[in-house]
Protein backbone atom coordinates (compact mmCIF):
# COMPACT_ATOMS: atom_id res chain seq x y z
CA UNK A 1 0.00 0.00 0.00
CA UNK A 2 1.37 3.39 -1.01
CA UNK A 3 1.54 6.42 1.28
CA UNK A 4 -1.37 8.15 -0.46
CA UNK A 5 -3.51 5.00 -0.28
CA UNK A 6 -2.77 4.89 3.45
CA UNK A 7 -3.82 8.53 3.93
CA UNK A 8 -6.91 8.02 1.76
CA UNK A 9 -7.73 4.92 3.79
CA UNK A 10 -7.64 6.94 7.03
CA UNK A 11 -10.29 9.32 5.71
CA UNK A 12 -12.43 6.60 4.20
CA UNK A 13 -12.26 4.19 7.11
CA UNK A 14 -15.79 4.94 8.29
CA UNK A 15 -17.34 5.33 4.86
CA UNK A 16 -19.41 2.35 3.84
CA UNK A 17 -19.20 1.46 0.16
CA UNK A 18 -22.60 0.48 -1.30
CA UNK A 19 -22.55 -0.46 -4.95
CA UNK A 20 -25.92 -0.44 -6.69
CA UNK A 21 -26.66 -2.57 -9.74
CA UNK A 22 -28.93 -0.52 -11.97
CA UNK A 23 -30.42 -0.94 -15.43
CA UNK A 24 -33.41 -2.10 -17.43
CA UNK A 25 -35.44 -5.15 -16.45
CA UNK A 26 -33.76 -8.30 -17.85
CA UNK A 27 -30.40 -6.63 -18.45
CA UNK A 28 -28.78 -9.21 -16.16
CA UNK A 29 -28.33 -7.33 -12.88
CA UNK A 30 -29.18 -10.27 -10.62
CA UNK A 31 -27.12 -12.65 -12.77
CA UNK A 32 -24.16 -10.30 -12.24
CA UNK A 33 -24.92 -9.91 -8.51
CA UNK A 34 -24.97 -13.72 -8.27
CA UNK A 35 -21.68 -13.97 -10.20
CA UNK A 36 -20.00 -11.47 -7.85
CA UNK A 37 -21.42 -13.18 -4.74
CA UNK A 38 -20.40 -16.60 -6.10
CA UNK A 39 -16.86 -15.47 -6.98
CA UNK A 40 -16.17 -13.74 -3.66
CA UNK A 41 -18.53 -15.38 -1.14
CA UNK A 42 -19.30 -18.75 -2.69
CA UNK A 43 -23.09 -18.26 -2.86
CA UNK A 44 -25.95 -16.79 -4.95
CA UNK A 45 -27.93 -13.66 -4.07
CA UNK A 46 -31.28 -13.83 -5.84
CA UNK A 47 -33.44 -15.78 -8.25
CA UNK A 48 -33.31 -15.11 -11.99
CA UNK A 49 -35.80 -15.77 -14.79
CA UNK A 50 -36.60 -14.71 -18.35
CA UNK A 51 -39.81 -13.00 -17.20
CA UNK A 52 -39.12 -9.26 -16.83
CA UNK A 53 -39.26 -7.74 -13.33
CA UNK A 54 -38.15 -10.96 -11.58
CA UNK A 55 -36.43 -8.75 -8.96
CA UNK A 56 -39.15 -6.55 -7.47
CA UNK A 57 -37.49 -5.70 -4.17
CA UNK A 58 -33.99 -4.43 -3.51
CA UNK A 59 -31.68 -7.34 -2.61
CA UNK A 60 -28.73 -6.59 -0.38
CA UNK A 61 -25.57 -8.57 0.24
CA UNK A 62 -23.33 -7.09 2.92
CA UNK A 63 -19.57 -7.35 3.33
CA UNK A 64 -18.38 -8.54 -0.07
CA UNK A 65 -14.60 -8.23 -0.40
CA UNK A 66 -12.92 -8.19 -3.82
CA UNK A 67 -9.16 -8.65 -3.65
CA UNK A 68 -6.95 -7.30 -6.43
CA UNK A 69 -3.23 -7.71 -5.74
CA UNK A 70 -2.52 -5.83 -2.51
CA UNK A 71 -5.71 -3.77 -2.76
CA UNK A 72 -9.20 -4.73 -1.80
CA UNK A 73 -12.72 -3.38 -2.10
CA UNK A 74 -15.03 -4.01 0.84
CA UNK A 75 -18.63 -3.24 -0.10
CA UNK A 76 -22.32 -4.08 0.03
CA UNK A 77 -24.08 -5.16 -3.19
CA UNK A 78 -27.43 -3.45 -3.72
CA UNK A 79 -29.24 -5.33 -6.49
CA UNK A 80 -32.11 -3.08 -7.56
CA UNK A 81 -35.28 -3.88 -9.55
CA UNK A 82 -35.05 -2.94 -13.23
CA UNK A 83 -36.11 0.61 -14.02
CA UNK A 84 -38.71 1.20 -16.75
CA UNK A 85 -41.13 3.96 -17.74
CA UNK A 86 -43.98 1.49 -18.27
CA UNK A 87 -45.22 -1.74 -16.72
CA UNK A 88 -47.93 -3.55 -18.67
CA UNK A 89 -49.23 -6.74 -17.05
CA UNK A 90 -50.21 -8.06 -20.49
CA UNK A 91 -46.52 -8.49 -21.34
CA UNK A 92 -46.24 -11.07 -18.54
CA UNK A 93 -49.09 -13.13 -20.00
CA UNK A 94 -46.79 -13.98 -22.93
CA UNK A 95 -44.56 -15.79 -20.45
CA UNK A 96 -47.42 -18.02 -19.33
CA UNK A 97 -48.43 -16.16 -16.17
CA UNK A 98 -52.10 -16.19 -15.13
CA UNK A 99 -53.87 -12.80 -15.33
CA UNK A 100 -54.09 -12.30 -11.54
CA UNK A 101 -50.44 -13.27 -11.11
CA UNK A 102 -49.43 -10.91 -13.96
CA UNK A 103 -51.38 -8.00 -12.44
CA UNK A 104 -49.88 -8.52 -9.03
CA UNK A 105 -46.38 -8.79 -10.57
CA UNK A 106 -47.03 -5.47 -12.37
CA UNK A 107 -48.08 -3.75 -9.13
CA UNK A 108 -45.03 -5.06 -7.30
CA UNK A 109 -42.80 -3.99 -10.21
CA UNK A 110 -44.02 -0.37 -9.99
CA UNK A 111 -43.16 -0.29 -6.27
CA UNK A 112 -39.78 -1.87 -7.02
CA UNK A 113 -38.96 0.85 -9.56
CA UNK A 114 -39.75 3.57 -6.99
CA UNK A 115 -37.54 1.77 -4.46
CA UNK A 116 -34.68 1.52 -6.99
CA UNK A 117 -34.85 5.28 -7.68
CA UNK A 118 -34.92 6.08 -3.93
CA UNK A 119 -31.75 3.99 -3.46
CA UNK A 120 -29.85 6.44 -5.70
CA UNK A 121 -29.65 8.62 -2.56
CA UNK A 122 -27.76 5.91 -0.68
CA UNK A 123 -25.41 4.17 -3.11
CA UNK A 124 -21.78 5.29 -3.29
CA UNK A 125 -21.06 3.64 -6.66
CA UNK A 126 -23.07 2.05 -9.46
CA UNK A 127 -22.70 -0.72 -12.01
CA UNK A 128 -25.05 0.29 -14.83
CA UNK A 129 -25.86 -3.04 -16.46
CA UNK A 130 -26.72 -2.63 -20.15
CA UNK A 131 -27.92 -5.46 -22.39
CA UNK A 132 -25.39 -5.47 -25.26
CA UNK A 133 -27.93 -7.10 -27.58
CA UNK A 134 -30.25 -4.06 -27.54
CA UNK A 135 -30.12 -0.31 -28.16
CA UNK A 136 -28.30 1.28 -25.18
CA UNK A 137 -29.55 4.81 -25.84
CA UNK A 138 -32.78 4.53 -23.89
CA UNK A 139 -34.53 7.04 -21.63
CA UNK A 140 -33.92 4.73 -18.66
CA UNK A 141 -30.14 4.58 -19.23
CA UNK A 142 -29.98 8.33 -19.97
CA UNK A 143 -31.98 9.08 -16.80
CA UNK A 144 -29.79 6.85 -14.63
CA UNK A 145 -26.54 8.28 -16.06
CA UNK A 146 -27.83 11.88 -15.78
CA UNK A 147 -28.69 11.35 -12.11
CA UNK A 148 -25.35 9.67 -11.33
CA UNK A 149 -23.46 12.53 -12.98
CA UNK A 150 -25.55 15.17 -11.17
CA UNK A 151 -24.91 13.43 -7.81
CA UNK A 152 -21.22 12.77 -8.65
CA UNK A 153 -21.62 9.03 -8.01
CA UNK A 154 -18.86 7.04 -9.76
CA UNK A 155 -20.16 4.36 -12.11
CA UNK A 156 -19.11 1.72 -14.62
CA UNK A 157 -21.20 0.83 -17.67
CA UNK A 158 -21.30 -2.97 -17.82
CA UNK A 159 -21.99 -4.20 -21.36
CA UNK A 160 -23.58 -7.53 -20.47
CA UNK A 161 -24.58 -10.63 -22.48
CA UNK A 162 -21.46 -10.76 -24.69
CA UNK A 163 -22.01 -14.54 -24.82
CA UNK A 164 -25.03 -13.90 -27.09
CA UNK A 165 -24.03 -13.80 -30.81
CA UNK A 166 -26.04 -10.59 -31.50
CA UNK A 167 -24.26 -8.68 -28.72
CA UNK A 168 -22.60 -5.45 -29.81
CA UNK A 169 -20.63 -4.02 -26.86
CA UNK A 170 -18.79 -1.62 -29.23
CA UNK A 171 -22.07 0.21 -29.80
CA UNK A 172 -22.30 0.85 -26.05
CA UNK A 173 -18.73 2.21 -26.03
CA UNK A 174 -19.55 4.45 -28.99
CA UNK A 175 -22.68 5.96 -27.43
CA UNK A 176 -21.05 6.48 -24.02
CA UNK A 177 -17.50 7.48 -25.05
CA UNK A 178 -16.88 9.54 -21.91
CA UNK A 179 -17.65 6.63 -19.55
CA UNK A 180 -15.85 3.41 -18.60
CA UNK A 181 -17.49 0.52 -20.47
CA UNK A 182 -16.60 -3.08 -19.56
CA UNK A 183 -17.90 -5.94 -21.76
CA UNK A 184 -18.82 -9.06 -19.78
CA UNK A 185 -20.99 -12.12 -19.69
CA UNK A 186 -22.54 -12.30 -16.23
CA UNK A 187 -23.82 -15.73 -17.24
CA UNK A 188 -20.46 -17.43 -17.82
CA UNK A 189 -18.14 -14.95 -16.09
CA UNK A 190 -16.27 -13.75 -19.22
CA UNK A 191 -14.74 -10.32 -18.63
CA UNK A 192 -15.54 -10.25 -14.90
CA UNK A 193 -11.83 -10.31 -13.90
CA UNK A 194 -11.37 -7.02 -15.76
CA UNK A 195 -14.57 -5.67 -14.17
CA UNK A 196 -13.31 -6.53 -10.66
CA UNK A 197 -9.99 -4.76 -11.38
CA UNK A 198 -11.80 -1.61 -12.48
CA UNK A 199 -14.24 -1.76 -9.55
CA UNK A 200 -11.37 -1.86 -7.03
CA UNK A 201 -9.79 1.16 -8.74
CA UNK A 202 -12.96 3.18 -9.27
CA UNK A 203 -14.96 2.56 -6.07
CA UNK A 204 -12.18 2.76 -3.48
CA UNK B 1 -62.50 7.17 -35.11
CA UNK B 2 -61.15 8.59 -31.90
CA UNK B 3 -58.59 11.35 -32.35
CA UNK B 4 -55.21 11.92 -30.76
CA UNK B 5 -54.69 15.18 -28.88
CA UNK B 6 -51.18 16.61 -28.92
CA UNK B 7 -50.15 19.51 -26.69
CA UNK B 8 -47.14 21.57 -27.78
CA UNK B 9 -45.63 23.45 -24.86
CA UNK B 10 -43.04 26.17 -25.29
CA UNK B 11 -40.01 26.49 -22.99
CA UNK B 12 -41.30 29.93 -21.95
CA UNK B 13 -44.49 28.36 -20.63
CA UNK B 14 -42.40 26.10 -18.38
CA UNK B 15 -39.62 28.41 -17.23
CA UNK B 16 -41.39 29.54 -14.07
CA UNK B 17 -42.94 26.18 -13.26
CA UNK B 18 -41.52 24.12 -10.39
CA UNK B 19 -40.37 20.56 -11.10
CA UNK B 20 -43.51 19.07 -9.57
CA UNK B 21 -45.74 21.45 -11.54
CA UNK B 22 -44.03 20.34 -14.75
CA UNK B 23 -44.34 16.66 -13.85
CA UNK B 24 -48.02 16.83 -12.91
CA UNK B 25 -48.76 18.93 -15.99
CA UNK B 26 -47.24 16.10 -18.08
CA UNK B 27 -48.75 13.17 -16.16
CA UNK B 28 -52.28 14.59 -16.07
CA UNK B 29 -52.28 15.07 -19.84
CA UNK B 30 -50.68 11.70 -20.60
CA UNK B 31 -53.11 9.87 -18.30
CA UNK B 32 -55.96 11.39 -20.37
CA UNK B 33 -54.35 9.81 -23.46
CA UNK B 34 -52.73 13.00 -24.80
CA UNK B 35 -49.21 13.32 -26.18
CA UNK B 36 -47.10 16.17 -24.81
CA UNK B 37 -44.45 17.78 -27.02
CA UNK B 38 -42.20 20.05 -24.98
CA UNK B 39 -39.61 22.50 -26.18
CA UNK B 40 -36.40 21.60 -24.30
CA UNK B 41 -35.87 18.81 -21.81
CA UNK B 42 -36.22 17.87 -18.17
CA UNK B 43 -33.32 17.83 -15.70
CA UNK B 44 -32.02 14.40 -14.59
CA UNK B 45 -33.78 14.71 -11.23
CA UNK B 46 -37.03 15.73 -12.96
CA UNK B 47 -36.74 12.68 -15.25
CA UNK B 48 -36.28 10.41 -12.21
CA UNK B 49 -39.23 12.13 -10.49
CA UNK B 50 -41.31 11.67 -13.66
CA UNK B 51 -40.62 7.90 -13.61
CA UNK B 52 -41.45 7.72 -9.88
CA UNK B 53 -44.70 9.64 -10.33
CA UNK B 54 -45.63 7.51 -13.35
CA UNK B 55 -45.13 4.35 -11.26
CA UNK B 56 -47.43 5.73 -8.55
CA UNK B 57 -50.09 6.59 -11.15
CA UNK B 58 -50.01 3.27 -13.03
CA UNK B 59 -53.31 1.49 -12.89
CA UNK B 60 -52.93 -1.94 -14.46
CA UNK B 61 -56.19 -1.68 -16.41
CA UNK B 62 -56.10 1.84 -17.89
CA UNK B 63 -52.68 3.49 -17.58
CA UNK B 64 -49.60 1.34 -18.11
CA UNK B 65 -46.99 4.08 -18.13
CA UNK B 66 -45.28 6.48 -20.46
CA UNK B 67 -42.93 6.54 -23.40
CA UNK B 68 -40.43 9.37 -23.57
CA UNK B 69 -38.43 10.34 -26.64
CA UNK B 70 -36.08 13.24 -27.21
CA UNK B 71 -34.39 15.00 -30.09
CA UNK B 72 -30.99 16.44 -29.26
CA UNK B 73 -28.50 18.74 -30.88
CA UNK B 74 -24.76 18.99 -30.37
CA UNK B 75 -23.64 22.03 -28.47
CA UNK B 76 -19.97 22.85 -27.98
CA UNK B 77 -18.49 24.24 -24.80
CA UNK B 78 -17.07 27.79 -24.75
CA UNK B 79 -13.62 26.69 -25.92
CA UNK B 80 -15.05 24.09 -28.26
CA UNK B 81 -13.11 21.27 -26.60
CA UNK B 82 -16.04 19.15 -25.54
CA UNK B 83 -19.32 18.45 -27.28
CA UNK B 84 -22.46 18.00 -25.28
CA UNK B 85 -25.93 16.92 -26.35
CA UNK B 86 -28.72 19.35 -25.55
CA UNK B 87 -32.33 18.21 -25.66
CA UNK B 88 -34.38 20.44 -27.95
CA UNK B 89 -37.67 18.53 -28.04
CA UNK B 90 -39.16 16.05 -25.56
CA UNK B 91 -42.15 13.91 -26.51
CA UNK B 92 -44.03 12.12 -23.76
CA UNK B 93 -47.09 9.99 -24.38
CA UNK B 94 -49.04 7.04 -23.01
CA UNK B 95 -47.06 3.81 -23.56
CA UNK B 96 -50.09 2.04 -25.04
CA UNK B 97 -50.59 4.83 -27.62
CA UNK B 98 -47.00 5.46 -28.80
CA UNK B 99 -46.56 2.28 -30.75
CA UNK B 100 -43.71 2.77 -33.18
CA UNK B 101 -40.98 5.28 -32.77
CA UNK B 102 -38.11 5.46 -35.22
CA UNK B 103 -35.25 7.69 -34.34
CA UNK B 104 -32.44 8.99 -36.49
CA UNK B 105 -30.01 11.73 -35.56
CA UNK B 106 -32.34 14.60 -36.52
CA UNK B 107 -35.65 12.92 -37.23
CA UNK B 108 -38.14 11.24 -34.95
CA UNK B 109 -41.15 9.41 -36.43
CA UNK B 110 -43.98 8.24 -34.28
CA UNK B 111 -46.99 6.09 -35.08
CA UNK B 112 -49.80 6.38 -32.56
CA UNK B 113 -52.37 3.66 -31.94
CA UNK B 114 -55.46 5.80 -31.33
CA UNK B 115 -57.61 2.71 -30.87
CA UNK B 116 -55.94 2.27 -27.46
CA UNK B 117 -56.34 5.89 -26.51
CA UNK B 118 -58.07 6.35 -23.16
Amino acid sequence: MGFFDFIRGLFKRNKKVSIGLYGHPNSGKTTLANQIAKDWMGKDMGSISNVPHETRNVLKQEKVVIKEGDRELDFDIIDTPGIATKVDYQNFLEFGLEEDEAKSRAKEATKGIIEAIKWLDDVTGVLLVVDATSDPLTQTNITIIGNLEARKIPFIVVANKIDVPEANPDKITSVFPQHTVVPISALNGDGTDELYKIMVKKFN
Amino acid sequence: MEGLKMDFISSEALENASSMEKIYMIIERVKRGDVVVMEGGLTPSERAELIETTMREIDVENFVGIDVHTLEKDSSSFFGFSKKKTVVITIIGPANVMKTVKKQSNLLSMVADVGNNG
